[in-house]
């Protein structure tokens, strides 16, 4: 499977690609904010997306409405990372299309059942 | 004035949340100390402002080898190794550590947002605030290592 890691801190992306790796994945793409993992997305096919929210020039949000918004990649699973933890941020995030949801921090076993838990929700060309 | 004692434990607890799950170094909390009459000897400061219902900045202080240490244990890196990596997760911790503390916040009243962290490194350097802020220095040790998470609030 293919990822891509959408995170302005290359610290969490590396925390983010240790893990998958150990999980088996060994093909992730890195994007250090939306706007940069918008333009990955149209040169590199991947099947899932892992990213942050508070990034700069384009935010986590706004990527994921512009991944949902391309006929190409709007049924991609969307799993967000990030420090918003409040009531409305997930209900904001779930609403821009975030298929499930990680709060930092958070524990290796956390984000591997994360992962596995939007993969099964995901459509069947993904798995 | 100070900072009330449930305010600075949800900052204490979210340190200790954020070096558990994701640096696996275990830390021990040691007396607040409050107001600024106690500058923490440290070279490397991340900073995270949040502003709403609360205005105010978590900063997180560390020697340069306790940065590295820190480091190296987020990255699976050995700290001698670690070099251009640091400044960023030091950043990162800051981040993790207000992010934390503002969603224990948010469940007894209503949010803040934070901002993006800003990592400073160097020595024989200070921080000076324009307006009248209340501040409480946390400290904590790891192993030999003595880190200190400070709280500055505006207008409390």
């Amino acid at each position: 499977m293919r990822f891509l890691i959408v995170d302005d801190s290359s610290t969490m992306r590396r925390i983010i690609i240790n893990t998958l790796k150990k999980l088996g994945h060994h093909e992730c793409y890195e994007a250090g904010n939306g706007r940069e993992g918008v333009e990955r997305l149209a040169t590199t096919p991947v099947d899932m997306i892992i990213t942050d929210w508070n990034m700069p020039e384009m935010s986590g949000i706004d990527f994921v409405r512009a991944v949902r918004a391309n006929e190409a990649t709007r049924q991609l699973p969307v799993l967000m990372v990030t420090t918003n933890a409040a009531e409305e941020d997930i209900v904001e995030a779930l609403k821009a299309g975030v298929s499930n949801y990680v709060v930092k921090p958070f524990t290796p076993d956390t984000i591997k059942e994360k992962i596995q838990a939007a993969l099964r929700m995901a459509p069947s060309r993904t798995r | 004035m100070t900072i009330p004692e449930t305010v600075v434990d949800h900052l204490v607890v979210a340190t200790e949340e954020v070096f558990e799950t994701m640096v696996f170094r275990p830390i021990v909390r040691g007396a607040q100390l409050d107001g600024d009459a106690v500058r923490p000897p440290s070279n490397v400061v991340a900073t995270v402002a949040f502003a709403g219902h609360r205005r105010g900045l978590v900063a997180f202080h560390s020697s340069l080898a306790a940065a590295r240490e820190i480091a190296g244990s987020m990255l699976g890196m050995e700290p001698n190794a670690v070099n251009g990596e640091m400044p960023d997760a030091i950043g990162e911790i800051a981040n993790m550590i207000a992010g934390a503390f503002r969603t224990k916040l948010a469940a007894v009243e209503p949010a803040s947002a934070i901002a993006v962290p800003t990592v400073t490194i160097g020595s024989d350097f200070s921080t000076r605030y324009g307006s009248a802020v209340t501040r409480v220095l946390c400290p904590f040790e790891m192993d030999a290592q003595t880190l200190y998470v400070e709280l500055i609030l505006n207008g409390e």
